[in-house]
């Protein structure tokens, strides 16, 4: 089964029309969730222009975390690659690099490129609870938490701060080594930290080289930041209430506004999987959910659920390479059937197409004809307060 | 005295920046009515929700207000705004001069880089109040703000100059401040995280960061001028003032040229 209206199987044709109907009327759609692939949240960013939705990623308070940190001051960073090819010295920050996998990889050998190659790799850690198998120098945080110790570390290394401290030995390290590396989770650290680490990581390039390695998330974070990026030329969490696209992280919280009832529809996409939200159930909601082949998905999921094919696995798709630190393309598994189920893009652009369609009910004309600003589906209401 | 009514409560949160005395002075009620002030596809327009009663004035009353009206008093440059209610985000955002009263509470971000004028707002602040907004240079930025009962987390983040007086405050009162001052009776764990200048003064406060230190027990002729200056703004600040005082110096992760004073008890 691949559709469902109100719980019950459903023909996908109608799903779709369903779907379209739906989010027809509504005064401030949004379009959440995002944990897809490159096409399909570029499709959902279409989708958004055109009927004046706001979007944010599932991703998007960790996501903010790091953004906002990179809006306020900048941020020196580095890839896994990277790392792995050059540093002599890792700082894992916290509890998450440790879960990450990416640590033992960095254990697994030394620097073999750049100026530190040939050097050991000294592996240590702020905060976290190490892992016994691999060697690494552990460093103890305080009551205080993780983002008061990094601002310890940061007065240390440019010795505002002397004396005897457990931390003065992490400081010298850091600027005896020729390549650093700090790796941290950005949900972890939080913003706050998550600046006051990339100012740490400045103040050592006075000297020697050092780099932030944020952990992808595992929802598409990353990728999404770059589609909005190259679609609104800003950070995720945009609204076309207005036509054009504006940025408020704040506003466009998918949670805070859900709470506080500014939403009436709303499209979940996760072609991959993602945590869904209680919400789904609660707000007229369409999901477009990916099903794994030989899997299942349950149709009590939202009002209207359509299953779609998983990218990278059912057809191939642009996915984040969190290896590489980028967009890169993935083939799909060996002896997929493409046709078994489409892609999220393909609903998207369909329901596109139904939305944009004259008013008359006439043909749907093709999305690129229309002005890419202009939202084209217009309210069946006047407008009233 | 002209007056905006909000007829109902608002579907969608509506944008009243740069609805002022000035602004609204050359136009007619009908004019006035037009003006857009929805954030949604609708094209709601000020005559939607509220009505409208305009006499010219540099006084302007907004009555029965929620906390959906976003960036009320923004870009304010002289005159008066006496809000009845409660407001949402970035009240007063941007302000050069005048006055705003909030009878209520205010949501975020409220008086962000804002450069003169002074904002009274009677119940509780949400968070980051004279705070910076996503990617903006600075928070509160010279102007006054006043704060009646409690604001949230990061009051003054990243604020460069002005005056903050708050009853209580929560954590990381006074987070990347640039400059300026934050006086609160109260205020919640690690104050001045990552402050490069700035003056926080509280009665009380949560626990401290490793990076500040205490630098002794002073008796400033600047802390006296603070608090004749505040005996207008704010009596309990200006009596908060007159005590003599611990000072704390940081935020040492950073540049650590702001400060903590605490009554020295």
């Amino acid at each position: 089964m691949t559709a469902w209206i109100d719980g019950q199987a459903a023909d996908r044709n109608e799903a779709v029309a369903a779907a379209a109907a739906l989010l027809a009327g509504a005064r401030s759609p949004l379009i959440a969730g995002l944990c897809a692939e490159v096409a399909a949240v570029q499709a959902a960013f279409d989708l958004a222009r055109a009927i004046g939705a706001s979007l944010d990623p599932a991703a998007g308070a960790a996501l903010y975390d790091d953004l906002g940190a990179l809006a306020a001051g900048g941020a020196m960073t580095t890839t896994p690659a990277e790392a792995r090819g050059r540093a002599d010295l890792v700082l894992a920050l916290g509890r998450a690099p440790w879960e990450s996998g990416l640590m033992r990889d960095l254990a697994a050998e030394g620097p073999g490129r750049g100026r530190a190659a040939g050097r050991p790799r000294a592996l240590l850690s702020l905060g976290g609870p190490g892992d016994g198998a691999i060697q690494h120098v552990a460093y103890p945080v305080d009551e205080a938490g993780l983002p008061a110790a990094v601002g310890l570390l940061r007065g240390l290394v440019a010795g505002r701060i002397a004396g005897t401290h457990p931390l003065a030995d992490l400081s010298v390290r850091l600027r005896e080594a020729l390549y650093g590396v700090v790796l941290y989770d950005p949900a972890e650290t939080g913003a706050l930290g998550a600046e006051m680490l990339n100012g740490l990581v400045k103040d050592l390039n006075e000297s020697t080289r050092c780099f932030a390695l944020p952990l992808g998330d595992p929802h598409q974070g990353r990728a999404v930041a770059q589609v909005s990026a190259w679609s609104t030329g800003q950070g995720p969490r945009v609204g076309f209430g207005r036509g054009t696209p504006e940025h408020d992280p704040w506003r466009f919280d998918a949670q805070r506004q859900v709470a506080a009832g500014e939403v009436d529809a709303a499209l979940w996409l996760a072609s991959l999987p993602a945590p869904l939200p209680a919400w789904t159930r609660t707000l007229p909601t369409v999901a477009l959910l990916g099903t794994p082949k030989g899997g299942e998905i349950g149709g009590d999921a939202a009002r209207i659920v359509i299953g779609v094919g998983v990218p990278g696995e059912a057809f191939g798709a642009a996915l984040w390479h969190p290896r590489r630190a980028a967009i890169a393309w993935q083939d799909p598994a060996p002896g997929a059937e493409p046709q078994a189920l489409p892609p999220a893009a393909a609903i998207l652009a369909d329901l596109l197409a139904r939305l944009t369609a004259p008013a008359t009910g006439g043909p749907a004309s093709p999305p690129a004809a229309r002005s890419a600003d202009e939202p084209t589906a217009q309210p069946e209401s006047p407008a009233s307060c | 005295m002209s007056t905006l009514t909000l007829r109902e409560a608002p579907p969608e949160r509506l944008d009243l920046g740069g609805l002022h005395p000035a602004a609204l002075a050359g136009l007619s009620e009908t004019e006035v009515a037009r003006l857009p002030v929805g954030t949604s596809r609708r094209g709601l327009t000020l005559g939607d929700c509220f009505k409208v009663s305009l006499d010219g004035s540099d006084e302007l009353r907004i009555v029965g207000a929620t906390e959906r009206l976003d960036r009320v008093g923004a870009g304010l440059g002289a005159g008066r705004i006496v809000v009845e209610g409660d407001v949402g985000q970035r009240l007063g955002a941007g302000m050069r001069g005048g006055s705003l009263t909030v009878s209520g509470s205010a949501g975020p971000f409220a008086g962000t880089a804002a450069r003169g004028g002074t904002i009274r707002i009677a119940g509780d602040a949400a968070e980051s109040a004279g705070g910076a907004v996503h990617g903006a240079q600075a928070g509160l930025d010279g102007a006054t703000l006043l704060i009646g009962g409690v604001a949230g987390d990061r009051l003054g983040n990243r604020m460069r100059a002005g005056l903050i007086v708050a009853k209580r405050a929560g954590t990381h009162a006074g987070a990347r401040m640039i400059a300026g001052t934050i006086v609160a009776e109260e205020i919640g764990d690690h104050p001045g995280y990552g402050m490069r200048r700035g003056t926080l003064i509280a009665a009380r406060h949560g626990a401290l960061l490793p990076t500040f230190a205490e630098t002794g027990r002073q008796d400033l002729v600047v802390l006296r001028l603070l608090a004749r200056s505040l005996e207008g703004l704010s009596p309990e600040a200006a009596a908060l003032l007159r005590a003599r005082q611990r000072r704390y110096s940081g935020d040492l992760a950073t540049l650590g040229k702001g400060e903590l004073f605490t009554p020295a008890g």
